[in-house]
């Protein structure tokens, strides 16, 4: 097995894992070939650089708690005192550990992610979960429960339904959460209570309200920062304390403000502004946005769970008294769910519409990972209702080996060439 | 609410923003309890605001009431004798219903979400049952579906006994016959000490069954609107009649599907438990027969621009993603 | 918990209202003693239900002869059962009247209806007997009814609505009629007989039209009743003034009638003006006012039980020391002395008992008023010379049973009490074993 890398790092050769040299290239490539970082984004790169490269182990308060999807209520985990981290891995060198257990053409990031856990002294060093939930997703994620508590981990299964618009379904969710928060309070011996979960909530909405604001400034053209950043920030959210993260993004908030107020520009004012959508861009599997990037376009929104799935839909509460609010969370995270696990996708094209319209986009790149079904049976609807509006999209199906590196920078290039050149003729 | 707008903020919109993140709970508390006042006990102050009122400005509620609900002159009026019913006279029964389509177009169904007094007194029972940490009652899907037509059927008597009384079919003592089951009339007067009507009547059968049908409900009212929001709302012939003649109101409430995510939150704030709201995104006027705009949803979307009241047309407020922030935060305050 | 918080709140709230049966077993036995007291059944025996017109009109003029001649008898003796209610009888003014020649229904109210013209023709045989309603004398009044024919008050009105008038009911401006009467008691006194000597002069005071009135047209050829139109809303004022020379004295009688016309709907400012407008006529020689009560709205009704009070006016100005007569719809009369603002009060006695089942919780009553003073004025009349005047004036209104009689606060409260208690505890049980799939799972609020 080879590691070919991105870039060659002119970096000293310290003795580094083969997990953590991956991760130190794509950083070096992300903190030193692109010009105007924001200031404030050097919290999040030596965050990275000290967890994915230098090892250093994670802190956290109560019962570490895995997830292995956006739709674990974290509210409802930090209400009881646990601390919760996404387990969802980028890295390579992972997905070939977690190969043994999955077939050939299957999910990277689901590979990546048993590899992780497989492996003796992971990295990021989260230490060992008091408790992973895996919620019933997606086949992969659904058939690696069993094999996740094969290796010695205790495995919640959070049932999840694959229909999303019944009434049938909203109230089996329910249930389902009503249950995890009995199993939370078994493995926390917590109590939920109006108190604590109302914190938790309150918590969460800040951190999400700091989101919105930085998605927000995404919308102003020319760019004020590039997207591989905001990956970085949210997937920083995957396992950062929270409360160091609201601020840090606060501050790169303040940043923003400045520089719209400055003028800046982040990118050339007719760089194609690109929406992506599809498998979740996890560190160091940044592949396809640094490409785009690297090819003059800019991400200026996504639609992925690694991002803006996970962090904008915000909760609302009539009744601040827990049957209300547990409710309330489990509608939220069942109800505005874009994955493709579901019956219907609707709700996924109007999003997609809805951001290429308020976000001024001029493309679409859809990213699919080999092995993830519904999102491969998912692009050509896509891909239709984005043309209809005539809105352009590539859709890319890779995995994170960097093996097709050449070929995509090659057809990122020519996608990105269309759109200038149909723009000129527009204008 | 971009950043990239902030820098030119007209008057206008500096008013808007202000509008539209507003404390939208309070506001309406008060809104409400102001309306409470004036229709409980304006007749104190001289308020006198006419008998063709679309909400439970209860008739019965002699000495303050600031006006009277529209079904108690309409049941009366409807209750003529059959000639007096089918001569010119009744043009009086046009007249009055057009007095009472022209109120009731101003606020549409605004009136039931921020003036009737009844349901007002509703809002304030679920208020006491949440600070007793009492959960609420929702309907299921299948419930509601049946429960909704309730109010047709009501209407529906509430015109056809009437004229049943006035072709001499039915007692008397049966008119006005949605008045003597309303809740209102037995627990508005109260508010002004008048216990007078919160009687059972012995002088006919028929008066008996109808005033004792009408504590019944009362009772039905006061245990049903502590575990169930809004929950004679939902059996409201007023809502109904409104429903009817709801096209041509000025205010609306309208929804943007392209912007809404279907999150839910709307839904889950909704007292009357709208489905719609949250999952239909292709109508455009989105108020339904239970509606009581109340604009509830519209203070929790936090999608800007989804969820929106106009009035002539004109967005006076609407749904953004800071407003929601703002509630949300406020709420989340302990 | 809070089941029991809101049903502590209605116990208090029973605890808190006064409380009104059916009536008792001894009212109903009060009102038997009364109905013997009086000599006879009030309604009286009901023609046949398959009657034709015809024989239910022999019936009633045979009924009413029948009644008439019965009270012709115990003279005065209606006056007398009520203890503390002294009955007082004018025996002057009542000797002077029947003295006169018995003359047949008048040209003047020569009706149209049949039934009640001839029923009441028949029931006052030429000698003047009959009891004070036939004695052709007794006081002048204003009723809005005709005498009945002898079976219950008319049901005057058609109260509907329980005197609400919901506005628009009619084409046209409502039309008010009123029967010029005379007798003490309300539902005996027969048609007023003209009186050649003493004609009536009619003064009708509108909303909106003078303050001093103005003559009522005389009544169409061939109708008996005073009928006026009302166009505006407001208190309607008629007086018939008649003046009588008798030996020395000047019998000055003024009946006077006051109608409230209001409608819901109709043009606000004429409502606000007619109800604050006076309703004193300064030219009356003598006048009674319905005092207002204190509460009173447009759509008024006494209610029996209710203290009404009376004022006594000589033009305009306060009448210390008339003596004052109510009489019941039944005929218990109640006299009581003006005081120094002309004023006396009296409480509506319940005097409406009947079997349960024929109950109505509508009906009408009417009561009488009568003022008499005496002043030692000197003039002269007709160019006769008088010494002495004496004053009379009458009103007359209408009263209904009071709620208290048939409404119960204690079963109503019973009532809603019972299902809140019931569906409480409904809701309690299914909440606490709930087994609905999917809520099987419940989140303590308990901290």
């Amino acid at each position: 097995m080879t590691t070919i890398p991105i870039h060659p790092a002119g970096k000293p050769a310290y003795n580094l894992s083969r997990q953590a040299r991956e991760a130190e290239i794509v950083l070096d490539h992300i903190t030193d070939d692109f010009d105007g970082n924001p200031a404030a984004m050097q919290y999040f790169y030596d965050l990275f650089r000290r967890v994915y490269i230098q090892g250093e182990a994670l802190a956290h308060e109560g019962k570490l708690i895995g997830t292995t999807c956006i739709q674990a209520p974290d509210e409802l985990i930090y209400a009881m005192g646990g601390t919760p981290v996404r387990l969802c891995n980028g890295s390579y060198h992972y997905d070939q550990i977690g190969a043994d257990f999955m077939p050939a053409k299957s999910c990277s990031l689901v590979k990546a992610t048993l590899g992780m856990l497989h492996a003796d002294n992971p990295i990021p060093r989260i230490g060992k979960p008091d408790l992973i939930v895996n919620p019933t997703t997606c086949d992969q994620k659904k058939k690696a429960s069993a094999m996740i508590e094969d290796m010695g981990y205790a495995v919640y299964d959070l049932e999840m339904p694959n229909v999303k618009d019944s009434e049938e379904a909203r109230l089996y969710w329910q249930r389902s959460v009503r249950q995890f928060a009995q199993k939370l309070r078994q493995v926390t011996g917590r109590k939920l209570t109006k108190k604590n979960l109302k914190a938790a909530m309150a918590r969460t909405s800040r951190a999400q309200a700091a989101f919105r604001t930085l998605h927000n400034f995404r919308k102003a053209s020319p760019a004020l920062m590039l997207g591989k950043d905001v990956f970085l920030v949210t997937n920083a959210f995957f396992f950062d304390d929270i409360e160091r993260w609201i601020a840090a993004v606060e501050k790169l908030n303040a940043e923003l403000a400045q520089r719209q107020a400055d003028g800046y520009q982040a990118a050339q004012r007719r760089a194609p502004r690109i929406l992506f959508t599809g498998s979740p861009p996890v560190f160091p599997n940044l592949k396809l946005p640094l490409l785009i990037e690297e090819a003059g376009g800019v991400v200026v929104a996504d639609e992925t769970c690694s991002a803006n799935r996970m962090l904008y839909d915000m909760t609302a509460v009539d009744e601040w008294l827990l049957h209300d609010m547990v409710d309330g969370l489990a509608d939220k995270y069942l109800k505005p769910c874009t994955c493709p696990i579901f019956t219907r996708n609707d709700d996924r094209r109007r999003r997609l519409l809805e951001l290429a319209a308020s976000f001024g986009v001029d493309g679409v790149v859809y990213q699919a990972f080999a092995g993830c079904q519904v999102y491969e049976m998912e692009q050509k609807s896509v891909a239709a209702a984005l043309n209809a509006k005539g809105i352009a999209m590539l859709y890319i199906e890779t995995d994170y080996s960097p093996d097709d590196h050449g070929q995509l920078t090659t057809r990122i290039e020519a996608f990105l060439e269309s759109i200038k050149t149909r723009k000129r003729k527009r204008a | 609410m971009t950043p990239s707008k902030s820098a030119c903020i007209t008057p206008l919109q500096a008013v808007r923003d202000a509008v539209n993140q507003v404390d939208f709970n309070r506001f309406r508390f008060w809104f409400q309890a102001i309306g409470f006042v004036l229709f409980v006990y304006g007749g104190y102050l001289a308020i006198d605001l006419g008998s063709r009122l679309p909400f439970f400005s209860c008739g019965y509620n002699q000495e303050g009431r600031g006006g009277v609900c529209y079904l108690l002159p309409l049941q009366h009026q409807l209750g003529r004798s059959w000639p007096t019913l089918f001569s010119a006279a009744s043009l009086a029964i046009l007249t009055g219903f057009l007095v009472f389509a022209a109120w009731f177009i101003v606020l549409n169904k605004g009136w039931c979400g921020f003036i009737c007094p009844l349901g007002t007194l509703q809002d304030w029972i679920t208020a006491l049952r949440r600070r007793l940490g009492i959960r609420y009652a929702r309907y299921s899907q299948g419930q509601f579906a049946q429960l909704t037509r309730i109010k047709y059927i009501l209407l529906a008597l509430t015109i056809l006994i009437p004229l049943g009384i006035g072709g001499g079919w039915f007692s008397r003592d049966m008119s006005p016959p949605f008045c003597l089951i309303c809740p209102a009339r037995m627990i508005l007067p109260i508010f002004t000490g008048d216990f007078s009507q919160f009687t059972i009547d012995f002088s006919s059968k028929t008066a008996m069954f109808m005033t004792a049908l009408g504590m019944a409900v009362t009772g039905l009212f006061l245990i049903g609107s502590f575990v169930k929001k809004r929950f004679f709302c939902f059996f409201c012939p007023m809502s109904a009649l409104h429903y009817l003649i709801s096209r041509p109101a000025l205010l609306k409430l309208k929804k943007d599907g392209d912007k809404c995510t279907r999150c839910g939150d709307c839904y889950r704030v909704c007292d009357m438990e709208i489905k719609e709201i949250a999952d239909d995104i292709k109508t455009t006027d989105i108020m339904t027969d239970d509606c009581t705009l109340c604009l509830k949803c519209v203070a929790s979307c936090p999608e800007p621009g989804a969820l929106k009241a106009t009035f002539v047309g004109i967005p006076i407020f609407e749904s953004t993603e800071a407003g929601f922030i703002k509630r949300m935060t406020r709420e989340h305050a302990p | 918990m809070k089941k029991a918080g809101s049903a502590l709140a209605l116990f208090a709230l029973l605890a808190a209202t006064n409380i009104s049966a059916q009536p008792t077993e001894e009212q109903r036995a009060q009102w038997r003693a009364m109905r013997e007291a009086r000599g006879g059944e009030p309604a009286g025996p009901r023609p046949p239900e398959g009657a034709t017109q015809e024989e239910k009109r022999v019936f009633y003029q045979k009924r009413a002869a029948e009644r008439a001649q019965a009270e012709a008898v115990p003279a005065g003796s209606e006056h007398s059962a009520h203890a503390g209610q002294a009955p007082t009888e004018r025996k002057a003014e009542g000797s002077g009247k029947t003295g006169k020649p018995a003359v047949a229904p008048t040209p003047t109210f020569a009706g149209t209806a049949p039934e009640q013209t001839r029923g009441g023709g028949a029931a006052r045989p030429g000698g003047g007997a009959g009891g004070m309603g036939a004695r052709g004398g007794g006081a002048l009044w204003l009723s809005d009814s005709p005498p009945s024919r002898g079976d219950g008050p008319p049901r005057a009105g058609m109260g509907a609505m329980g005197g609400m008038n919901m506005g628009g009911e009619r084409s046209g401006p409502p039309v008010k009629r009123l029967w010029l009467r005379a007798g003490t008691d309300p539902q005996k006194s027969g048609f007023a007989r003209e009186d050649a000597e003493a004609p009536a002069e009619t003064l009708l005071v509108r909303p909106q039209g003078s303050l001093a009135g103005e003559p009522l047209p005389p009544p169409e050829e061939g109708r008996k009743n005073l009928s006026f139109e009302m166009p505006v809303q407001g208190y309607y004022r008629l007086y018939v003034t008649t003046r009588k020379l008798q030996g020395d004295t000047l019998n000055v009688a003024v009946a006077k009638a006051e109608v409230s016309n209001f409608s819901h709907g109709g043009d606000e400012e004429e409502r606000s003006q007619a109800l604050v407008a006076p309703r004193v006529l300064e030219s009356a020689p003598i006048e009674i006012v319905r005092e207002k009560l204190p509460n009173e709205k447009m759509f008024f009704q006494l209610k029996s039980g209710e203290h009404q009070a009376f004022v006594v006016l000589q033009k305009g100005l306060p009448l210390q020391g008339a003596r004052v007569r109510f009489v019941s719809h039944e005929g218990w009369t109640k006299e009581a002395v003006s005081d120094g603002q002309g004023r006396t009060s009296f409480q509506v006695v319940r005097d409406y008992f009947p079997p349960w089942d024929d109950f109505r919780k509508r009906f009408k009553a009417t009561y009488l008023v009568i003022a008499e003073a005496n002043a030692a004025e000197a003039g002269r009349h007709k160019d006769q010379p008088y010494g002495s005047v004496r004053y009379q004036a009458t009103l007359a209104g209408s009263y209904y049973p009071s709620p208290d009689d048939y409404r119960s606060h204690a079963w109503g409260l019973g009532v809603s009490l019972l299902i809140v208690i019931l569906c409480g505890i409904a809701v309690y049980l299914y909440r606490r074993r709930r087994t609905r799939p999917f809520r099987e799972v419940r989140l303590d609020d308990a901290e």
